[in-house]
């Protein structure tokens, strides 16, 4: 066995958390204060330090403008996507503009990239796994949503490497979750993984056949999550104090961070007690500097109806996922729950409904995928693993069709979305003028034969072919997606077989050099809380 | 890892251009779907990249690469009951040699095969489809006469359509015969 330890990390949109193997049994490791799941909030402290987690949660109010939550939301998007734009209207610390159309937050006078901001995370996950263990660590698996595109998945990876971690692999989520249910039995069993995040919605339909998990389809919605609900309880309260009052909650954004607050409040109240009480004292002032209060009951079905959309919204995913693998509801053996939001009753119901099963709830929906992240670390780590019998091997997919660029602006399929992954595929290009010494491909991924409606991933040039009339020279193009589910892209000339160079590449992502610096940077950080 | 694994790696990788997607997977081309997801399975135990991630030879780790990459290729071919029909056809052709390997073009003959099979089956003209639809439509409803008319215009712009006349054949056998029905 090897001395070496490496963690599994579910770095969630709301709460993080951090597990690994203790005598071989995956276990969730707990920050001195006993709390196994950690919020996933930044907050800059006056003093320089770095407050993360819980605790900085209650600075979302008292301290808006530098404390960053839901960072994960705008983890590898362009500065004009609508998530951004959407972000910028809630969000009270600053969201500006970096280069490449990338984002970046401004805290005071400085600027972050959103993976520093995830970086401090980790760190964090790092610290706490640390402390549990009485060691160092610096391997780990961090996990994202299957349904996560390229830039998002290179951006995960480059947070890893800013928090001083190797990351070992990238794993999805509902892959991550079935490894920590096992199964492991020598029949085939169908699963249907059902991931209801804070920020995204993953289906995952995995054939399990002893140590096998092949993933036959995924599917899921990068823009629906547990927040939603909360949108739809908070939009309801300020609504009715609109109306009542005629003062608007929402323009003020200390207001609506209580307001945000109390709805994510009501909705786990709702849940586990069928009703919930709102009160908010002195959530505003009227402008003759009355005092107001906000107070309201929400009963179970009320909030059922006013969420129903967003239940129905899960199921067309479910729908496309089944369909993609050939299958119906009726052909799946088990199906597993995962994030927070799928302890609500509504939930839970319409599963039960859907799959005409009930949903297995042995482990805990925050934990499951920290705990399988750190099966696989594990995996990873141990080169004895299969002769030991003691392996478990991931097949997993491509979420989204790989295409490239072409005349007109439409964008041609290379690799179709759930082809297992790692895979390559060739294209061959000719050169369209005489003498032509570079060549340029664009890469989307997607599913519109549009290139403006899918995710612009970079733009490469290649150069150091032969140089000849056009239509003669040949440049052969591979595209790679490695188990990661992250592309890579390299031309040979066919004649010749000599390797072309990149020469750019040109993304919302950071540079090698920005990474060296931020690491630099993560690495003088000093996380407050953390006495020892 | 042993040497005798290194050589055998070598040699697969040496092959790898040579072999079709059966020999790959190590098939026979009769293989049934469970079979081919079966065989996906077992050489996925032997060849999956996690196994030698803790491996410190990095050349090696390499050619495993390969190998797996050209399984998942394979198995992207033949799981895909159109894909591996026009596959076999292909590799035990003339241009063997040159077909071991699915390209774009290949996907692209699938995709026409598959859309002329549903023109066939739904029509080849917009108006021999939209007479067929309506037609469908109406035999849904129980409306016979109505059916039949639809279809004889169907067969009006598709008069080789065999789909369409044996559709026509049993809605007259549907059809209330004697003119007298009773509303």
């Amino acid at each position: 066995m090897s001395d070496d330890m490496a963690v599994g990390i579910d770095l969630g949109t709301s709460y993080s958390a951090v597990a690994a193997i203790l005598d071989s049994k995956p276990e969730v490791l707990a920050n001195e204060w006993g709390e196994r799941t950690h919020a996933s909030v930044v907050s800059f402290l006056d003093d320089g330090t770095v407050l993360v987690g819980n605790s900085a949660k209650r600075n979302i109010i008292t301290n808006a403008e530098n404390t960053v939550y839901s960072a994960k939301r705008l983890i590898g998007r362009f500065f004009f996507s609508d998530e951004v734009k959407k972000a910028q209207a809630v969000m009270p610390y600053r969201i500006v503009e970096g280069p490449n159309n990338s984002v970046r937050v401004q805290i005071g006078q400085r600027i972050f990239a959103i993976p520093e901001v995830s970086a401090l995370v980790l760190k964090e996950m790092k610290a706490i796994a640390e402390t549990a263990l009485g060691r160092t660590v610096t391997k780990a698996v961090v996990t994202c949503p299957a349904y996560f595109n390229d830039n998002q998945r290179q951006a995960t990876r480059d947070a890893g490497r800013i928090a001083g971690l190797d990351v070992l692999r990238i794993i999805n989520e509902p892959t991550a979750a079935a490894l920590a249910y096992g199964f492991g039995k020598d029949i085939n069993q169908r699963i249907c993984v059902y991931d209801l995040g804070g920020g995204t919605f993953d289906v995952s339909i995995l054939e399990i056949g002893r140590d096998v998990f092949e993933v036959l389809a995924t599917a899921g919605d990068t823009y629906l999550g547990g927040d939603d609900f909360d949108d739809r309880i908070m939009t309801w309260l300020a609504q009715d104090f609109l109306e009542k009052r005629g003062l608007d909650l929402r323009q003020n954004k200390y207001c609506l961070q209580m307001l945000k607050e109390a709805g994510e409040k009501a909705k786990i109240d709702v849940g586990r007690d069928g009703q919930a009480t709102i009160h908010v004292p002195g959530i505003c002032q009227t402008p003759e500097g009355e005092v107001l209060d906000l107070q309201h009951q929400l009963g179970a079905d009320q909030f059922n109806r006013m969420v129903m959309d967003l239940v129905q919204r899960t199921f067309k995913v479910c729908d496309e996922a089944l369909q993609a693998a050939r299958m119906t509801a009726g052909d799946i053996d088990a199906v597993i729950l995962v994030g927070g939001p799928t302890r609500l009753p509504i939930i839970r119901q319409s599963v039960r409904h859907y799959f005409q099963r009930d949903p297995m709830t042995g482990i805990d929906p925050d934990e499951v995928v920290a705990l399988g992240a750190s099966i696989q670390a594990r995996a990873l780590l141990d080169r004895n693993a299969a002769a030991g019998g003691q392996a478990s091997y991931l097949l997993d997919v491509t979420p989204l069709t790989l295409r490239v660029g072409t005349v007109g602006g439409w964008a041609e399929p290379v690799i179709a979305k759930n082809t297992p992954i790692p895979i390559e595929k060739s294209k061959a290009f000719t050169t369209s003028r005489d003498g032509q010494d570079r060549v340029r491909i664009r890469v989307y991924q997607g599913e519109s034969k549009r290139a403006d409606e899918c995710e612009f991933l970079g733009e490469f040039e290649f150069t150091g072919f032969r140089i000849g009339y056009r239509g003669e020279v040949q440049i052969q193009v591979t595209f790679e997606i490695d188990s990661n589910g992250i592309v890579n892209v390299a031309a040979t000339d066919v004649e010749t077989g000599q390797k072309a160079s990149t020469t750019i590449r040109l993304s919302s992502g950071l540079s090698e050099q920005d990474i060296q610096a931020a690491i630099d940077k993560n690495a003088e950080v000093v996380l407050a809380g953390h006495g020892s | 890892m042993d040497e005798s694994f290194r050589i055998e790696v070598e040699a697969l990788v040496q092959a790898l251009d040579q072999l079709d997607y059966f020999a790959v997977l190590k098939l026979p081309q009769d293989a049934s779907p469970a079979d081919i997801r079966e065989a996906y399975h077992r050489e996925s135990r032997a060849y999956h990249p996690d196994r030698f991630a803790a491996l410190p030879d990095p050349p090696l780790r390499e050619l495993v690469g390969r190998i797996y990459r050209r399984i998942n290729e394979a198995y992207t071919v033949l799981r895909d009951d159109a894909r591996r029909r026009k596959y076999v056809g292909d590799i035990n052709g003339p241009d063997r040699a040159g077909k071991l390997r699915f390209t774009e073009a290949d996907e692209v003959e699938v995709k026409e095969a598959q859309k002329r099979r549903v023109e066939e089956q739904l029509g080849q003209t917009p108006n021999g489809r939209k007479f067929f639809a309506a037609a469908l439509a109406d035999i849904q409803g129980g409306r016979w006469d109505a059916a039949s008319r639809a279809l004889q215009m169907a067969i009006m712009y598709e008069p080789q359509n065999p789909r369409f006349k044996e559709q026509l054949a049993a809605v007259e056998k549907q059809r209330p015969r004697g003119g007298f029905s009773i509303k």
